[in-house]
């Protein structure tokens, strides 16, 4: 009896490891790749170089990319936040009819497969000549980050105490006052972890990008471009670049969306 | 105390909020959301009508259509298939994690929704490294003498389906964990003093318990796959079309929208049955 559930014990740890080995090995193979000095995408790499991230850094080509991208994902991000911390405010301590509805409707990019909405965007945008042009492909970031801005404010509002909001009103504070000096610094860290959110999510996009942003490239484009061609090992510089991006600022939202109240915030 | 907590919302009324409460609040986000995103879908469902007396012309067309029929049935199958290879690969996951101790499970959590947040076209293209003619598999297998020639894993449904169950394991193992943890124990301690064996609680107690939310994270790998783009489009060197890589040519190669409107249209109805289903499902998980 005993020498069977050591056994199965054993099993589950074995599986469960080999799992999880799984799901990690892009991450774990990409890295070590991008060191390497050979041209062909041989693992173990022969030996070790930074011609790669020579190759990144010396394109100016990835660098009008990497610039995009960032635009981009800083714009979008800045709008959804604006839009979306103020709606999911309105779906929190509203009181108004309908509110379940509109919370659906914010949340739909999410569930809308991303090329529907692509291809959605890309005839309505052509219709007003904004297909191609940087402030479409805004739009179109923008749209896929602010569920996740609402999702995630309205987890942090909810736990925020609204007779705090009221004691402030009661005390004679008017509402833009409440609201500067009460629920905004309150709120902060939740605020820019969301902000981080919406900006990883546009800065990772392909699909929406693909259809919406004519000649305008951004890393991920490029990256996708490339790879639909031919193997090119500069990709494992940017790859391992990126990874280190997400970490990063994912540590910093998760640790932001931890001092905020909201726990365990996953996509 | 108690008349002052009822007389603050009448103050609140008294500063005169002219609209009902927070509507001033969602107008900007709603009005946008409106605009660029309901309007441009409900346009593009009305492409998919035609014009005249045969309103369903463009549908009659795909349904006569081989091509169209058959990339349809590959993304279903290729769907069930990562849906099937994410719950087998999942349930032990989830199982392994929950088992832990504290720390071990915040370290296997940290990393698994990490690989969640990494840009799906990086964990894409290691795969490139790891199943390639030349790659860390290939190489192996021929070092152990198993094959003289490189197995063809990638361009072709297999590449696909390991990417795609890669990519999305995450969405069911993370909602499924967090199911188990809530769990009561109690009830698995209860089987325990009465003498049920591990497998009995395992499989009378735990499993069942924990099979709602199996189901509901397994539709939704089954949506996301239906509109997955990326994978396909690299681990499967164009030879695996599916719908989203479909809809791509119509688009930005042989422009015909209408056809393109059509297919969109039967995709954002398959996704919003299952979705619905989804949540039917998530509902009786939670009771």
């Amino acid at each position: 009896m005993d020498n069977r559930s050591a056994l199965s014990r054993w099993l589950i740890n074995l599986v469960g490891f080999s799992v999880l080995l799984f799901l990690c090995l892009p991450i774990a193979i990409v890295i070590p790749m991008s060191f390497s000095s050979a041209d062909t995408l041989a693992f173990p790499p022969p030996s070790l170089s930074l011609r790669w991230y020579h190759s990144f850094f010396d394109d100016p080509r990835w660098i009008e990319a990497a610039r995009t991208s960032l635009l981009v994902a800083f714009a979008s991000s800045t709008i959804a936040v604006l839009f979306g911390s103020a709606a999911a405010y309105g779906l929190v301590r509203g009181t108004f009819r309908g509110r379940r509805v509109l919370e659906a409707n914010f949340l739909a990019p999410i569930i809308v497969p991303q090329v529907i909405t692509a291809l959605a965007l890309y005839i309505y945008l052509a219709k007003f000549g904004l297909l191609g042009t940087l402030g479409g492909l805004i739009i179109g970031h923008t749209i896929l980050g602010l569920p996740y801005v609402v999702l995630l404010m309205m987890v942090a509002i909810r736990s925020f105490d609204v007779r705090i909001e009221q004691a402030a009103l009661s005390l004679g504070a008017s509402w833009q006052e409440m609201f500067r000096r009460v629920l905004i610094p309150n709120l902060m860290p939740s605020l820019l972890a969301a902000w981080i959110f919406a900006f990883i999510i546009s800065f990772d996009e392909v699909i929406v990008t693909i259809f919406l942003s004519g000649a305008h490239e951004t890393i991920p484009k490029k990256m996708f471009n490339e790879l639909v061609l031919r193997v090119n090992p500069t990709i494992t510089a940017i790859a391992t670049l990126l990874i280190g991006f997400t970490v990063i600022t994912m540590g910093l939202a998760a640790w932001l969306a931890k001092r905020g109240g909201v726990a365990a915030f996953a996509r | 105390m108690t008349e002052l907590a009822s007389a603050i919302p009448r103050d609140n009324e008294r500063r005169g909020l002219r609209l009902p409460g927070g509507l001033l609040q969602v107008t900007p986000a709603a009005v946008f959301i409106l605009l660029l995103f309901n309007i441009p879908l409900l346009l593009m469902l009305s492409w998919s009508v035609g014009t005249g007396d045969e309103p369903l012309k463009y549908f009659a067309a795909l349904a006569r259509g081989s091509v169209y029929m058959k990339v349809l049935g590959n993304t279903i199958y290729i769907a069930l298939l990562t849906t099937l290879a994410c719950c087998i690969l999942g349930y032990p996951l989830a199982y392994w994690m929950w088992s832990l101790s504290p720390r071990r499970q915040m370290l296997v959590l940290a990393l698994v929704v990490l690989t969640f947040w990494i840009s799906i076209l990086v964990r894409t293209y290691s795969w490139i490294v790891v199943l390639g003619n030349d790659g860390v598999v290939n190489r192996v297998l021929r070092w152990l003498g198993i094959t003289e020639t490189s197995v063809p894993f990638l361009y072709n449904q297999f590449g696909v389906i390991v990417g795609t169950t890669n990519v999305l394991l995450p969405f069911l193992v993370l909602p499924l964990f967090a199911a188990m943890l809530k769990l009561d124990r109690r009830l698995l301690q209860a089987a325990e003093s009465m003498g049920a064996s591990q497998a009995t609680i395992f499989f009378r107690i735990f499993l069942p318990l924990t099979i709602p939310a199996l189901a509901a994270g397994s539709i939704l790998v089954f949506i996301l796959t239906l509109g997955f783009f990326i994978t396909p489009a690299i681990l499967g060197g164009g030879r695996v079309p599916m719908i989203a890589n479909m809809l791509d040519l119509l688009i930005n190669r042989m422009p015909r929208w209408e056809t393109a409107a059509a297919i969109s249209t039967v995709l954002l109805v398959l996704t919003l049955l299952f979705y619905a289903a989804y949540q039917w499902i998530e509902k009786k998980s939670r009771i």
